[in-house]
C-alpha cells in the first residue's frame, strides 16, 4: 500500500482522492432529472412488505390446497400389518418401504418391473409412464402414486 | 423369400407382425406399431457408457491380495460373463433382424446388441487390468468344460432357428432334400423355434447373468474388487433393460393379437418354456457347485447362491405369467438390490473414476526445455 502511495506517477493524478470522494464536477448529475407531476410515482414509493418475514420464512414443506384434502391414502396389504398409509413420498414404493414393506426392486425408475405389485381395490396415477410389461391388475409402484385408498398383494 | 435389404413392396407397416412378415424397408419411427421399443431405444441411448470411465487400479492390488480360491471364483465368473456377452453380442442380430417386420423393433434389436458388444469390452477391460496374461482367461473360456457345456444350452436355440431361417430363405416352405437330407419347412414350425428362442434368451438375462452379478458383488460387499462391481453395476442396468424388452415380446405374442399363430404358440410352448427355466436353473446350480468347489467366500456360497438361483428363477416365471417352480420365498441375499438398484449409477464426467475426463483436462507433460528460460 505505501509503496503504491510513493509512486511519483501515481501522486501526479491529483485529481485522486483515495481516502474520500472524487472532487464535485458540475456537469455531473448522477440523479436522474425530476418531472412536474410528482402523483404518478406515488405508487412506486410507497413500501409494500409482505406480512411475514422474507428472510426467514416458515417451510411447510407442504402446499396448502384449499378445498382439497390432503393426499393421505390408506393402504392394506395382504398378510402385512395394517395401519399403513401413504405419506407425501415421492412414490407408493418409497412409502411402503419407510413403513417396513419389503419389496423387491431394482431400477426404481419404471423399467425393469421387480417391484410389479397385484392391485386389488383403488386406482393409482403414474407419475411417469412404465416402460416394464404390466399384466392387467398390476401396478408397479416404483412410479406410482395412490388416487385412493388401495389393497395390495405383494408377489410370492 | 430371399432377404431384402431394402424391401421395394409397398404395404401397411401396422397390418405387419413383429416377426416374419414383410422385410423392413424405410427405417422411420415417426410411425410406431409398438412404441414400447423406442422407448427402450432411447432409454438404452441414454445409458451408454464406456468401459474405460472406471478405474481398475484398486482392482489390481485387490485381486493379487486374494486367496487362490477366491481368484477362482472371480476369474470363472468372469469367464462366464465373457460368454454370455459373447453370444448375446451377435446372436440377436444374426437370429433376429433377417426376419423382423417393424423398424422400430429392428432398431431395438440392434440397440440391444450393441449395448452388448460394451459389456465384453467391459470385461476385456477388466482382464487386462488384473491380470498380466489376459490370453488364460480367454483361451480357457472354449476348453474349459463348466463353461462349454452351458455354451451349448443357451446356443441351441439361436442355432436352430437361425438354420431354420437360412433354408426357409432359399428354399421356402416345404420338403426339401439338402446334401441328401429331407429337411421339413413351416412357417409354422419357424415361429415354434423363435418363441424358444427368444425364451431363452430371457432365461439367459434374467437368470444366467444375475448369478454371474450376485458373485461380482459379494466381492464388492466385502470392499475388494470394486471398481469391477462399477462396470457390473452399469451392465445390469443395461441388462435389465434388454430384460424388459424380450418379456414385452413374449407377452406380446401370447395376447395372440400380434400374430394368432404366435399366441396358439405360445400356448402350446408352456410346458416347453418352463422346462428351459427349469434345466437353466439346475445348471446354475451346477456352476455354483464348480465356482465354490475349492472354498466358500464371506458372504456367499454354494447353498445361498443356490437359493439365490431359485428365487430369481420363481421371480422371472413370475413375470411372464408362469408359475413358481421352486419353493424358495425370500430372497437370500437381501444386499444384492443396493448393488442392482440403477438410480444411484453415477454418470456425472467430473467423478473422480472417469479417467478420460480429467486426463484430458490437464497436460502433466513437462519436459526440461519447458524450464530453459527460467534463470535464478
Amino acid at each position: 500500500m505505501s509503496a503504491l502511495l510513493k509512486n511519483k506517477e501515481f501522486e501526479a493524478a491529483s485529481d485522486f482522492q483515495l481516502d474520500g470522494q472524487a472532487d464535485q464536477h458540475d456537469e455531473f448529475h448522477l440523479d436522474s432529472p425530476t418531472t412536474e407531476d410528482d402523483t404518478s410515482n406515488h405508487a412506486q414509493t410507497e413500501l409494500f412488505l409482505p406480512e411475514y418475514d422474507p428472510e426467514s420464512p416458515v417451510d411447510t414443506g407442504q402446499l396448502e390446497l384449499k378445498g382439497l384434502e390432503k393426499p393421505i391414502f390408506n393402504l392394506a396389504i395382504e398378510g402385512h400389518k395394517d395401519g399403513l398409509q401413504f405419506h407425501y413420498a415421492h412414490n407408493l414404493l418409497e412409502s411402503l418401504e419407510a413403513q417396513g414393506v419389503q419389496i423387491a426392486y431394482q431400477c426404481r425408475d419404471g423399467y425393469c418391473g421387480s417391484c410389479r405389485t397385484d392391485l386389488i381395490e383403488g386406482e393409482v396415477a403414474y407419475l411417469e409412464e412404465p416402460m416394464a410389461w404390466i399384466n392387467e391388475g398390476e401396478i408397479l409402484p416404483c412410479c406410482c402414486v395412490p388416487k385412493t385408498a388401495l389393497k395390495l398383494k405383494l408377489k410370492s | 423369400m430371399a432377404y431384402k435389404t431394402f424391401n421395394r413392396k409397398q404395404f401397411d407397416t401396422f397390418s405387419q407382425p413383429m416377426f416374419f412378415g414383410e422385410n423392413v424397408n424405410v427405417s422411420r419411427y415417426d410411425t410406431q406399431k409398438y412404441k414400447i421399443f423406442e422407448q427402450l431405444i432411447e432409454k438404452q441411448l441414454s445409458f451408454f457408457w464406456r468401459p474405460e470411465e472406471v478405474d481398475l487400479s484398486n482392482d489390481r492390488k485387490d485381486f493379487a491380495g486374494l486367496p487362490e480360491h477366491e481368484k477362482h471364483i472371480f476369474l470363472s465368473n468372469l469367464k462366464y460373463q465373457t460368454l454370455l456377452d459373447s453370444i448375446q453380442g451377435r446372436s440377436p442380430n444374426v437370429a433376429l433382424l433377417p426376419i423382423v417386420s417393424l423398424p422400430e423393433l429392428e432398431t431395438w434389436i440392434e440397440t440391444w446388441s450393441f449395448s452388448e458388444t460394451i459389456h465384453s469390452r467391459s470385461y476385456t477391460h477388466i482382464i487386462r487390468n488384473v491380470i498380466s496374461d489376459p490370453a488364460s482367461v480367454f483361451d480357457d473360456i472354449i476348453t474349459n468344460d463348466y463353461i462349454t457345456k452351458r455354451a451349448e444350452s443357451v446356443t441351441q436355440y439361436y442355432d436352430d432357428l437361425i438354420e431354420a431361417v437360412t433354408y426357409y430363405q432359399n428354399l421356402g416352405e416345404g420338403e426339401h432334400s439338402v446334401n441328401g437330407k429331407t429337411i421339413n419347412i413351416t412357417l409354422r414350425d419357424l415361429k415354434k423355434k423363435l418363441y424358444l428362442t427368444v425364451a431363452s434368451v430371457n432365461v439367459l438375462e434374467a437368470i444366467r447373468f444375475y448369478v454371474s452379478f450376485a458373485c461380482s458383488f459379494a466381492f464388492a460387499e466385502r470392499a475388494t474388487m470394486e471398481g469391477n462391481a462399477k462396470i457390473i453395476k452399469l451392465i445390469a442396468r443395461d441388462e435389465a433393460l434388454h430384460l424388459t424388452g424380450t418379456q414385452h415380446m413374449m407377452q406380446i405374442w401370447s395376447l395372440g393379437k400380434d400374430d394368432p399363430v404366435m399366441g396358439e404358440i405360445a400356448k402350446e410352448c408352456k410346458a416347453e418354456v418352463i422346462e428351459i427355466f427349469r434345466e437353466a436353473a439346475i445348471q446354475e446350480k451346477e456352476w455354483a457347485e464348480y465356482l465354490f468347489k475349492d472354498g466358500s467366500m464371506i458372504g456367499l456360497n454354494k447353498d445361498i447362491l443356490c437359493q439365490y438361483v431359485e428365487y430369481i428363477t420363481n421371480q422371472r416365471l413370475n413375470a411372464i405369467g408362469l408359475e413358481p417352480l421352486f419353493s424358495t420365498r425370500q430372497n437370500p441375499l437381501p444386499w444384492i438390490n443396493a448393488w442392482l438398484v440403477s438410480d444411484n449409477v453415477q454418470v456425472a464426467p467430473q467423478e473422480a473414476e472417469i479417467s478420460s475426463y480429467l486426463v484430458g483436462a490437464i497436460d502433466s507433460e513437462v519436459s526440461l526445455e519447458d524450464f530453459s528460460d527460467i534463470s535464478l
